[in-house]
């Protein structure tokens, strides 16, 4: 009776670390968005971009962009939430609008073209992974498994 | 014995097991892994008769070091992890010769000379300090040797060394890191009659060399000190009711250890032809007390022949795997092989159960 | 040192205090005045010392923390704590692939790292108890070995057989993961969730948490059967087995716990670090936290709480000004930065000499006193 108690105990916590390791997963998962203000075209129709958007997340500052400038924000979890602060004309006055969306779950660095988002066109046209440049050369890294190597550089503990 | 013909069959089993457990289980893997790479070598593309060259040249510069396990394993000191301390006295040796003008091979012979007085205070410090913590040598001779080896490091940079081959160029003063030998004592015993067939070479002054400190060794066993020694070991209350100076043999294993480690590394520098200094000396004991477990002994028995077979064992490993594990699978493994080899034959040994052990 | 043998002639009780105080301490009276020394003459500011040591404490004290439970259970310093830090460093590798971040990523490598630890500490646990009484230098030993292990994952096996996608983290030449993965996305995310800034001087008061409530696990675990036991079997290994404990069941469970926890608190260091060197992290940080638990004046017998945070305390003190007061005085930066590690090694290579003497006195003093009872008898 009590070793079987005992087991379903250990199960119970199995099971629970577990479910909190699923939630991490889905809910820690990071993405780095690019956040352009370029014009687009989509078919066949061209979109300007205004002529400076600044970009805030969670209340702080992220970016300011010009006509053809990028942008960098991240984000933990699928839900991305930012307010844009619009001026569609030098000097001219500024809208503010919010704007949430879902992220796709599998791409690491995700560029979002503003324009198009704003006209609101489907997500196809206005989301598009980010693919990082691959070095023509590939490097090469000498690995130091050697413990004397890091002795002689003390390490900062 | 009197059981034969009556199940030989399972006779012939236990035998089997006993040759197994009185070699030792990892022993036997560790012969045919090294049989095994000898037979590949060939397949890989390797030059047999080089790879041996390597292996008893690798041979011959460590041997030594190795050798200077026997004393405190005799006496009941365990594994000399402290091994450093005796590898700093030799170090000291070497740059002193050189900082004080000696060239060619003279300097080999001034450095072994200057080590010793300093093996043997540092030796005798260290043996006190032992002597002090019956029981628990092994731990503390490990941090012994690590604090020696820092402590070394401060005084190798503040030490008025002023040789220009010695000092690091620009500051001119502390020592660099690795020291060249050429024109010093490189090669002075590897030279000594070296014989080559082919592509086959020994270097058979260093290891004559060897086989002389070797047979002095033995030699030293056998004697009344020796075995007193051994006696201390083996059952130190026995010994110390036959009148035995327990504490004094076991100061003399520490100092006989300390000094050959000295020489030892000597030896290596002369193959090796460089002095590598600072850091250098700190993981030297781990590679040496593995050689000797390899060929057989445990921490309180071992004999000259477990020196011989161990060292080669060891050194064939080091030396073979780099270049039949590159050639054959592309990749080298050989560093990952080698730590997992030695520290898991010393984990095999500090595990087996002792006779002091209750 | 010298004040030990002055106060020891001393007869009176007075004196005889002191001089037991001096005895008991003296590790930690050493680190103080090597502070003392050190501190004037490297310049450093108070404010920047105390930012520097609340930055130390939240990241080393959960790692040092670990060691207590094996002490508790009489099986000396934990050398094998690497091995909860080599599986810490796994869960970060893989939560650095799968691009989990924050706290949440620290959550994630932290399960992750539990089914290794325990794994760990099992074998490491049955090791020990075939190496009973050299526990410590076994291991030691175990710590090089399954660092080879590591290093056959970590270099080999991961990426043609344990699935890694990241170039950032893989070497170029497909398997293998590079010196350093960055944690750049997690970096100090448990020491900023709730900062408190008193003049200039950060305190990560989410980590001190976390800490503060290890040490009441731990002060709660002392209570319980299981840390009763193992105190009975710390004591005297035959008496516990007499009284029906299960004494190598119950060595095994006080390693498996210490990695664990090492595991955790490796995990909670390189958050704070920011980076991770793979090849390199965990080699140095048994022995940095050996010491750092030994300055505090425990002994391999006996630790408490309070010796881990005094000894983080004057352990990171000597390691902050020591290379400074060093350059000062030597004109060398690399003086310092060798003397420090001198120190460390001293440090650990004196409390095991004091340890080991005194129990060999304990021993001889008890023989004594055997062969007294033994005439009294014969009379």
């Amino acid at each position: 009776m009590k070793s079987k108690r005992k087991w379903l105990f250990r199960a119970l916590t199995i099971c629970l670390l577990l479910a909190i390791a699923g939630t991490m997963f889905i809910i820690g998962r990071g993405h780095t968005i690019y956040l352009d203000n370029k014009t687009i075209d989509y078919e066949g129709q061209t979109y300007e971009g205004p002529y400076q958007i600044v970009v805030y997340v969670d209340d702080e500052q992220v970016a300011k962009l010009n006509k053809r400038d990028r942008g960098m924000a991240t984000c933990i979890g699928q839900g991305f939430n930012m307010v844009l602060e619009i001026t569609q004309e030098k000097g001219g006055e500024a809208a503010t609008m919010g704007v949430t969306m879902t992220l796709p779950y599998n791409m690491d660095g995700i560029i979002i073209n503003l324009p198009a988002l704003l006209a609101g066109l489907p997500q196809d046209a206005y989301l598009e992974q980010f693919v990082p440049a691959v070095p023509d050369v590939p490097e090469d890294e000498e690995i130091v498994t050697d413990e004397l190597e890091m002795l002689e550089a003390v390490p900062e503990v | 014995m009197n059981e034969t013909g009556l199940d030989t069959n399972k006779t012939l089993k236990e035998r089997m097991a006993e040759v197994v457990d009185s070699f030792g289980l990892p022993r036997l893997i560790i012969a045919a892994f090294l049989l095994l790479l000898f037979i590949m070598a060939p397949i890989a593309g390797a030059d047999f008769f080089t790879q041996l060259t390597n292996t008893i040249n690798r041979f011959s510069w460590n041997a030594i070091l190795v050798l200077a396990m026997i004393p405190m394993i005799h006496s009941g000191c365990g594994l000399n992890f402290g091994l450093p301390l005796g590898i700093i006295s030799g170090l000291l040796g070497a740059t002193l010769s050189i900082e004080l003008g000696f060239t060619g091979r003279m300097s080999f012979v001034m450095a072994i000379l200057i080590a010793t007085p300093f093996a043997l205070v540092l030796g005798s410090g260290y043996g006190w300090l032992l002597n002090k913590i019956k029981g628990g040598e092994m731990m503390i001779a490990t941090y012994v040797g690590f604090s020696s080896v820092s402590f070394m490091c401060m005084m190798w940079l503040l030490l008025p060394y002023r040789s220009p081959t010695m000092v690091w160029g620009l500051a001119g003063k502390g020592l660099r890191t690795t020291i060249s030998l050429e024109g010093y004592f490189d090669k002075a015993l590897a030279s000594l009659g070296q014989i080559n067939i082919g592509t086959l070479s020994i270097p058979v002054g260093t290891i004559a060399f060897f086989a002389l400190l070797a047979f002095a060794m033995w030699a030293f066993l056998h004697t009344k000190t020796g075995t007193a020694m051994t006696a201390v070991g083996s059952n130190p209350t026995f010994a110390k009711a036959a009148g035995v100076n327990v504490d004094k043999m076991r100061l003399l294993s520490v100092v006989m250890s300390t000094w050959l480690a000295a020489v030892g590394i000597l030896v290596y520098e002369q193959g090796f032809g460089f002095v590598q200094l600072y850091m250098a000396p700190f993981y030297m004991a781990l590679p040496a007390v593995s050689a000797i477990l390899i060929g057989g002994a445990s921490v309180n028995k071992a004999s000259i022949t477990n020196v011989i077979i161990g060292t080669f064992l060891f050194q064939g490993i080091v030396t073979m795997t780099p270049t039949v594990m590159n050639s054959l699978i592309h990749m080298d493994m050989s560093e990952v092989i080698r730590i997992i080899v030695s520290n898991g034959m010393i984990l095999y040994a500090l595990t087996r159960k002792t006779e002091r052990s209750k | 040192m010298s004040e030990m043998k002055n106060n020891n002639t001393l007869e009176n009780d007075f004196g005889s205090k002191f001089g037991a105080f001096f005895r008991n301490n003296s590790v930690p009276i050493m680190f103080v005045i090597i502070c003392a020394v050190c501190i004037p003459i490297s310049g450093f500011s108070p404010s920047y010392l105390l930012n520097e040591i609340m930055t130390r404490m939240g990241r080393n004290t959960f790692l040092i923390l670990c060691l207590l439970i094996p002490i508790m259970a009489g099986m000396g310093l934990n050398f094998g704590m690497t091995l909860g830090a080599m599986a810490g460093q796994i869960g970060l590798i893989f939560v650095a692939d799968w691009q989990i971040w924050g706290i949440p990523g620290v959550v994630l490598a932290m399960i992750i790292s539990i089914p290794i630890s325990v794994l760990l500490g099992l074998l490491c646990g049955k090791i020990l108890n075939m190496a009973k009484g050299r526990e410590m230098v076994t291991s030691y030993i175990i710590s090089y070995f399954i660092n080879g292990i590591y290093q056959l994952i970590v270099l080999y096996m991961m990426g043609p057989i344990i699935p890694i996608q990241h170039s950032a983290i893989k070497l170029p030449r497909g398997y293998g993961i590079r010196n350093t993965v960055s944690l750049l996305n997690m970096r100090q995310c448990l020491d900023n969730l709730i900062a408190v800034n008193i003049k200039g001087v950060k305190i990560p008061v989410l980590t001190f948490i976390i800490i503060g409530l290890l040490c009441l696990f731990i002060i709660w675990f002392r209570k319980t059967k299981l840390g009763q036991d193992m105190r009975a079997v710390g004591q005297d290994m035959q008496v516990a087995r007499d009284a029906g404990i299960n004494v190598e069941r119950t060595r095994i469970i006080s390693i498996v716990m210490s990695t664990v926890l090492a595991g955790f608190g490796m995990i909670i260091y390189l958050q704070n670090m920011g980076n991770l060197s793979t090849y390199s992290s965990h080699s140095q940080i048994g022995m940095f936290c050996i010491a750092a638990l030994l300055v505090g004046g425990a002994s391999v017998d006996r630790a408490s709480i309070g010796n881990v945070f005094l000894g983080v305390t004057l352990f990171h003190l000597m390691f902050i000004v020591a290379p400074a007061a060093g350059a000062k005085i030597t004109g060398d930066s690399m003086i310092g930065e060798y003397f420090r590690v001198f120190v460390s090694y001293g440090v650990i290579t004196v409390a095991l000499t004091m340890y080991e003497a005194k129990k060999r006195k304990i021993k001889s003093l008890m023989g004594r006193q055997l062969k007294l009872d033994q005439k009294e008898e014969a009379k």
